[in-house]
């Protein structure tokens, strides 16, 4: 017995490992996302209910008609690698699925592990008085490499503000306002009562659509069939 | 053997961490996010991943590896402590320069990567204790 088991005492503790890790990788929260598929006959299988939450900024930012059948919320951090990445496959979607997909973005800035992030959105806001948000959304996320490791963003961002044409005065003096911290209180508040803990989190009407379903090639079909099927 | 009995519990906390950290990798939630720093910059960089092998897992599997040993050695097996230390001290240093990448090469830490540093570092001082007292004693 005494031989046997230090041998018993591994194989268990192997199995638990290798059980709880194929358990928790199929069974994440969230990843039972099933997009809704256009079949002609017979309702559609029951969907996650689709959340409503607190209201966010008014008006949001988007790209795309408030009617279109998909529409996408991401809530995102300017300085987080990965909405980094997010941006230009958001960019490609807009241009396939074109009036068919509205484009919602709401600040999520993750102070204080980004130091740079509720800067970051406040430029956004800020160019967005002027009408010019997606503009600074765009150069923030395209040129995320080349600030989020400085020391001082303030002149990046101005030269942003600049190249975008923006009344510089304004700016200066929104950026700092009442107006834009707001807006990103409001959205952050829209978040929380989502349960968006990180970023990018993308709800497609009104439900989350798991991380890993992020990638182009997967969300393109998302999209897809949301759109065929009426947006249900 | 009560200090491979600690050791082997000790490499318990280590393999729960590599799991976790693994389980994260595969379902790609360790690359969002979050509110705590760092761990986003550590997990998504080219490091995290080893000939497309997540380095998490790896480290599960050495960490199991310490169990077990452990383990044999506490019921008397003399061999599994002789591979132990080998083990052990291996782990060590590549802690040592995972701990040098995140504060030298990625500029960020990632507390589970600290964690797991830790534990392999306990591991080491047991580990080494119990080689130089078993010296003493024989």
């Amino acid at each position: 017995m005494k031989r046997t088991l230090p041998f018993i005492i591994i194989l268990v503790v192997l199995g638990a490992a290798v059980g709880s890790a194929l358990y928790y990788t199929r069974a994440t929260p969230g990843s039972n996302y099933t997009p809704a598929t256009p079949t002609a006959t017979g309702p559609t299988s029951p969907q996650p209910e689709a959340v409503n939450g607190a209201p966010g900024a008014d008006p949001p930012y988007t790209l795309g008609p408030p009617n279109a059948p998909a529409r996408l919320e991401e809530f995102g951090d300017f300085q987080c690698p990965p909405c980094g990445m997010f941006h230009p496959i958001l960019v490609q979607m807009h241009k396939e699925f074109g009036d068919k997909l509205q484009i919602t973005f709401r600040e999520f800035p993750l102070a204080p592990a980004h130091q740079h992030a509720i800067a970051a959105a406040s430029a956004a806001e800020a160019a967005g008085l002027q009408g010019k948000f997606w503009e600074m959304h765009d150069l923030l996320y395209e040129h995320q490499n080349d600030w989020k490791d400085k020391f001082d963003v303030r002149p990046v961002f101005e030269g942003y503000a600049q190249q975008i044409g923006l009344n510089m005065d304004r700016y200066k003096r929104d950026v700092a306002g009442e107006a834009v911290a707001q807006r990103i209180f409001l959205d952050r508040k829209r978040g929380d009562s989502l349960g968006v803990k990180g970023t990018p989190t993308v709800f497609l009407n009104g439900r989350e659509v798991p991380f890993e379903s992020l990638p182009t090639e997967k969300l393109r079909p998302i999209l897809q069939n949301t759109i065929n099927a009426g947006g249900r | 053997m009560k200090l491979y009995v600690t050791a082997a519990i000790i490499s318990l906390a280590g393999l729960a961490d590599a799991l976790y950290l693994t389980i994260e990798h595969v379902t790609g939630q360790s690359v969002r996010c979050t509110i705590v720093a760092g761990c986003s910059e550590v997990l998504s960089s080219q490091y995290a991943v080893v000939a497309g092998v997540p380095l998490a897992l790896i480290g599960a599997a050495a960490y199991f590896g310490v169990f077990s040993l452990a383990t044999l050695a506490a019921f008397g097996y003399r061999i599994a402590g002789l591979l132990l230390t080998p083990l052990v001290v291996l782990m060590f240093l590549f802690s040592l320069w995972l701990i040098y990448l995140q504060a030298f090469v990625i500029h960020a830490f990632c507390q589970f990567c600290l964690f797991s540093a830790a534990v392999t570092t306990a591991l080491t001082v047991i580990t080494l204790i119990a080689v130089l007292s078993s010296r003493k004693t024989t």
